[in-house]
């Protein structure tokens, strides 16, 4: 067998997934490890390589950095959270089941979730558990997680849509229940997107082993969700509420809402209007029928007693959802059926409310597991581990689907099993039985969200498109100045430091702070202090890119996540040391494919127009504060030859310049390339022209002004007249322009945006 | 029979003007043995876009409403009329072990009814130490009736606990109130029905309002210019008996109920979600209660 040659040794006379109780290979695994093909160090070591490059590219990089997210823009107290995200390792060695296993399984997992359904109905309803005395008032009661809302005659008739079931074997090989998730199950979009990469990974070795697909999910729940709706509504629109990305399980969340083709939404982006729950788009609101709510019920209603979590949630929702307006899914008060306490009278529940006996007994505490081999990069060799598998259930009108297959996670040294530190995933495969099926590679859609945009989003994608430009302009000015001084460094004495004062000017202007006034200290004192702070002012703004870009990466194309994750590793460096200018053009070289996906892979609806709008109105104030910074100073020609030059580079004009004239410097020219040129993508009248068509598609005339304005301002002549040591026609200009355009910026998220602030609990008297 | 006009206000001014405002209230009394409601006036300032008044899992009346233009002060103005019958005299004392054994051991609909208020919650804690609940539950000497074990502690209660308005607020654990000995109405129903829990007795927390002015002759009581709150014990079969600890009061006079719960957070007045820009919340409140001749 050829785990042999990694010397596998599982603990002998202790169930091992591959080599069971008695030491030879398991059936299910001599049919699957030939599928699999050499498993070897230098085989596993290159596909474990290959798998964590999957899955960073799967989106999944730049969420799981150790940055802070912004939360709550428009909340009066917003503040910045730790992403509760951690990068995970898919282990490069699938999890086998067995079909029939798989269906026993399959059949004890549909089991569970219909007698918790009961024991939900019950304990918010009729209560006979407690009549009896099975379950004592006392305790029932007593329990947080019961939500006294929840329940009487208004109860919701349907509690679970889904369910996830962690499960184990035992030393012996028996399977046994771990935890129950019945609030807010989580899994299944990981499932999902681990098993996207395994089967880019071994395509072959699926087929081959005949792995039963489990993409179809996705598609019974949305199914599932719709179904779920109130009777009236003929096409349901669905939400997946989320925590925000500061949640733990916001990759999972955001995959899975592109998976569905929902709109993924924080509690401000929605509001309850007489009972019914309303989408804030950007074209006003937009009625919501069923939520997949992944909020738990503690956080969900504000306004419920025992509410937790400040301003979260939705306030008035559990009213709505009791008064049918809107369908949560799963029901507000599902979280009671976790509680242990329940756990402990569910054998007895399952026999009193369901006439049946549990198939699948709970693992008993500190009980030993069987083990799975894990593969351990840093020793390239296979390590018995034990797993812990999370089947998904999930409930359309009476029938319930199970998925064949999931996620395992395997357990680190101290892990308790119901709750795993999750470092290391595995996917899991049911194998056999049914003919295998044409395995196809699933690549989540571009979905079109139409043109129904949350105001959050464009919010964001708004402030995305400006971070993106800011972030690329001053990190170009820092390439331009450093190039500059390393190839001439005699450049620092031109006429008395001018060539420096502008140097600085331009670095400042690209990190939008004020030009700091020629105080005649020596240029030699002061001019590597200002790179390195331009350097850290570029890792800043790539930091506040990769923050913007968090919460709305289901409307950026797929591969976006990839050169977010380079560009969140990036910022390090900058912030650290003195970034060498190869370490520059990588990052130029990230924010460009940035760039060009935005415009060649992003559906061309509203949120791209949003994403758009910012990038143009960035990029003319950049110009526009460059050129002030820069040409400005009435320096003398060979100054002014530099700076030019430089600020022609810092806004990718130098090489056109070069084209088009072949000549030294000359002022009026570089002004016109950089001010007037339209079919200069750089240049000022190019950013007006695509804000004009902005404004128009937006159907947007109050801002149509703003940007005519500017462009009427951009049409006066800059003569040579010189005053104060600065060319004031010149200035004249860049403020005559400016003005509309920051107008403009305002009235945007005026317009737009404003609205939206988390809600506050009033005092109690 | 005593006919009493209940008139309470309550202001929330939130220093800016808020887009969104959703409100729950429990204001409305309910219909009790001993309580008629005869007549509920509430208005809202501004005018609700959304109100309703349903029945929540306890039997309280609550009232469920919204705003949605912008504000920066919501009133909150009822006045009610009710007629309160005096509690009829208990009959014969029972051992509190009895009426304790008769609670974990029924089963059926008195299961369901007293069930809620065996449990400890958040704000009801089985507090232990010297300073805790032990101490208080001594009154529950072996044999001693469950009436005047009872009365004993809301005597007790009276004695040892300073009434402090300003100490404690609505979310004070309880065990601060027991290591202070201070606290106000609220605490005090806490820390009753929280005792009366630990020894086996189900107890819930009332919600309600006292009369303002004293009769003649008699001196004014705590509690009067708000909300009040006290208790009530299941003695069995003596039913529930209600006591009100701020005043040592058992049976208590000259109380409005308004409904009950396992403690506060089942029945507060008023509970509310604003959305908006935040500013500097300021609560007015005022409650008038005068008998009807």
């Amino acid at each position: 067998m050829s785990l042999d040659t990694l010397r596998y040794a599982p603990a002998p006379g202790h169930f091992d997934e591959v080599t069971g109780v008695d030491g030879a290979a398991r059936e299910v695994w001599r049919g699957v490890a030939r599928a699999l093909g050499p498993l070897d160090p230098a085989t596993l070591l290159e596909r474990q390589r290959q798998a964590d490059r999957l899955l960073d590219a799967e989106g999944t990089g730049h969420l799981v950095h150790d940055l802070s997210v912004a939360v709550g823009r428009h909340s009066a107290e917003a503040v910045a959270a730790r992403s509760e995200s951690h990068p995970w390792r898919l282990d490069p060695i699938p999890y086998l089941i067995e079909r029939a296993e798989f269906d026993w399984l399959a059949a004890a997992a549909v089991q569970r979730m219909r007698v918790l359904e009961a024991v939900l109905a019950d304990c918010y309803g009729p209560r006979s558990l407690v009549a009896t005395g099975l379950l004592p008032g006392r305790v029932l009661h007593g329990l947080t997680s019961h939500r006294p809302a929840a329940g009487g005659p208004g109860a919701v008739h349907r509690w679970l849509t889904t369910y996830a079931l962690d499960v184990a074997r035992d030393r012996h090989g028996a399977w046994h229940v771990v935890a129950d998730s019945t609030d807010a199950p989580t899994g299944l979009g990981y499932s999902l997107l681990n098993r996207g990469v395994l089967t880019r990974l071994l395509p072959d070795g699926l087929r081959a082993a005949g792995a039963a697909p489990i993409h179809e999910t996705a598609d019974e729940l949305r199914r599932a969700l719709a179904a779920a709706a109130p009777s009236d509504r003929r096409s349901p629109r669905t939400v997946l509420l989320t925590p925000g990305p500061a949640s733990d399980t916001y990759v999972e969340q955001s995959y899975l809402a592109t998976r569905l083709g929902v709109h993924l939404v924080e509690g401000a982006d929605v509001v309850m209007r007489q009972g019914r729950m309303w989408l804030r788009s950007i074209d006003g609101l937009e009625p919501v029928d069923v939520v997949h709510r992944r909020l738990d019920d503690a956080r969900l209603d504000p306004l419920e007693p025992g509410h937790v979590g400040g301003g979260v949630g939705v306030p008035g929702v559990v009213w709505g959802a009791r008064a049918g307006g809107v369908v949560l899914a799963n029901a507000y008060g599902s979280a009671l059926a976790e509680e242990a306490a329940i756990g402990d009278v569910l054998a007895d529940a399952a026999i009193a409310l369901h006439g049946e006996a549990l198939r699948l007994a709970q693992l008993p505490l500190g009980a030993a597991m069987a083990t799975s081999p894990v593969f351990d990069r840093s020793g390239a060799a296979l390590h018995p581990r034990p797993v812990v598998v999370r089947l998904q259930v999930i409930r359309r009108g009476d029938d319930h689907v199970v998925m064949a297959g999931g996620a395992g996670r395997v357990l680190a040294a101290g892990d308790d099993a119901a709750r795993p530190s999750a470092q290391i995933a595995k996917d899991v495969w049911v194998v056999g039985g049914l003919p295998s099926r044409p395995v196809r590679v699933v690549a989540p859609p571009q979905v079109n969200f139409g043109s129904s945009v949350p105001t959050r989003v464009a919010d964001s994608m708004y402030w995305l498109g400006r971070a993106a430009e800011r972030a690329e302009v001053a990190t170009r000015a820092l390439r331009v100045v450093a190039q500059q001084l390393e190839q001439d460094p005699t450049l620092v004495t031109v006429e008395e430091g001018a060539w420096a004062l502008g140097a600085r000017a331009l670095l400042r202007a690209a990190q939008a702070v004020p030009a700091a006034p020629d105080d005649g200290t020596p240029v030699g004192e002061w001019l590597s202090t200002e790179v390195g702070a331009a350097a850290r002012a570029a890792g800043a703004q790539l930091v506040a890119l990769v923050q913007e870009a968090a919460s709305v990466r289901e409307y950026l194309s797929a591969t976006t996540g990839r050169v977010l994750g380079r560009l969140a590793r990036a910022q390090t460096e900058l912030q650290q040391a003195a970034p060498s200018p190869d370490d520059l053009d990588a990052v130029l070289a990230d924010l460009a494919a940035l760039s060009g996906l935005a415009t060649e892979s992003t559906v061309r609806g509203p949120a791209w127009r949003f994403l758009d709008l910012g990038r143009r109105i960035e990029r003319a104030l950049a110009v526009l504060g460059a050129t002030e910074a820069a040409l400005g100073p009435a320096t003398g020609p060979m100054a002014l030859q530099s700076l030019a030059e430089a600020t022609l580079a810092a806004h990718e004009s130098l090489v056109a310049y070069r084209r088009m004239y072949r000549s030294d410097v000359d002022l009026d020219a570089v002004l016109d390339l950089l001010l007037h040129d339209d079919t200069n993508p750089r240049s000022v009248a190019f950013q007006i022209d695509r804000l004009r068509e902005h404004a128009l598609g937006l159907g947007w005339p109050d801002g149509g002004r703003h940007v005519e304005d500017a462009a009427i301002a951009l049409l006066s002549r800059v003569d040579d007249g010189v005053g104060g040591g600065r060319r004031v026609s010149l200035d004249g200009l860049v403020i005559s322009v400016r003005g509309p355009l920051l107008a403009l910026a305002d009235a945007v998220v005026r317009r737009w945006f404003a609205d939206p602030v988390n809600p506050t609990v009033v005092r109690g008297q | 029979m005593t006919r009493f006009r209940v008139t309470h206000r309550t202001e929330y001014a939130y220093g800016r003007p808020m887009a969104d405002g959703f409100t729950a209230l429990h204001v409305t009394p309910r219909a009790t043995a001993g309580q008629a409601v005869l007549a509920v006036d509430l208005q809202i300032d501004p005018a609700p876009d959304e109100m309703e008044t349903v029945e929540d899992d306890f039997g309280n009346m609550v009232t469920l409403l919204a705003v949605h233009v912008p504000h920066a002060a919501l009133v909150v103005h009822s006045v009610i009329d009710v007629d309160v019958v005096a509690p009829a005299p208990v009959g014969e004392d029972v051992p509190w072990e009895a009426v304790a054994e008769a609670a974990a051991s029924a089963r059926g609909d008195l299961v369901l009814e007293i069930g809620p208020y065996l449990a400890h919650t958040e704000q009801t804690p089985l507090v232990g130490g010297l300073s805790g609940l032990g101490s208080l539950t001594a009154e529950f000497a072996p044999g001693r009736g469950v009436v005047e074990a009872t009365r004993a502690l809301c005597h007790r209660i009276f004695e040892e606990f300073r009434f402090d308005p300003g100490f404690t607020d609505v979310t004070t654990p309880l065990a601060t109130v027991l290591a202070e000995r201070r606290g106000v109405c609220q605490d005090f129903a806490h820390v009753t029905v929280a005792a009366l829990r630990s020894v086996g007795l189900p107890a819930r927390y009332v919600s309600g309002y006292i009369e303002t002015a004293p009769p003649p002759g008699q001196p004014k009581l705590t509690g009067v210019d708000a909300s009040h709150a006290w208790c009530s014990v299941w003695a069995g079969p003596l039913g529930w008996l209600d006591l009100d600890p701020t005043n040592d009061q058992m049976p208590p006079q000259r109380h409005v109920t308004v409904g009950w719960g396992r403690d506060y957070h089942d029945v507060p007045p008023v509970r509310g979600v604003v959305i908006g820009a935040g500013g500097d919340q300021t609560l007015t409140v005022a409650v008038d209660v005068t008998a009807l001749d």
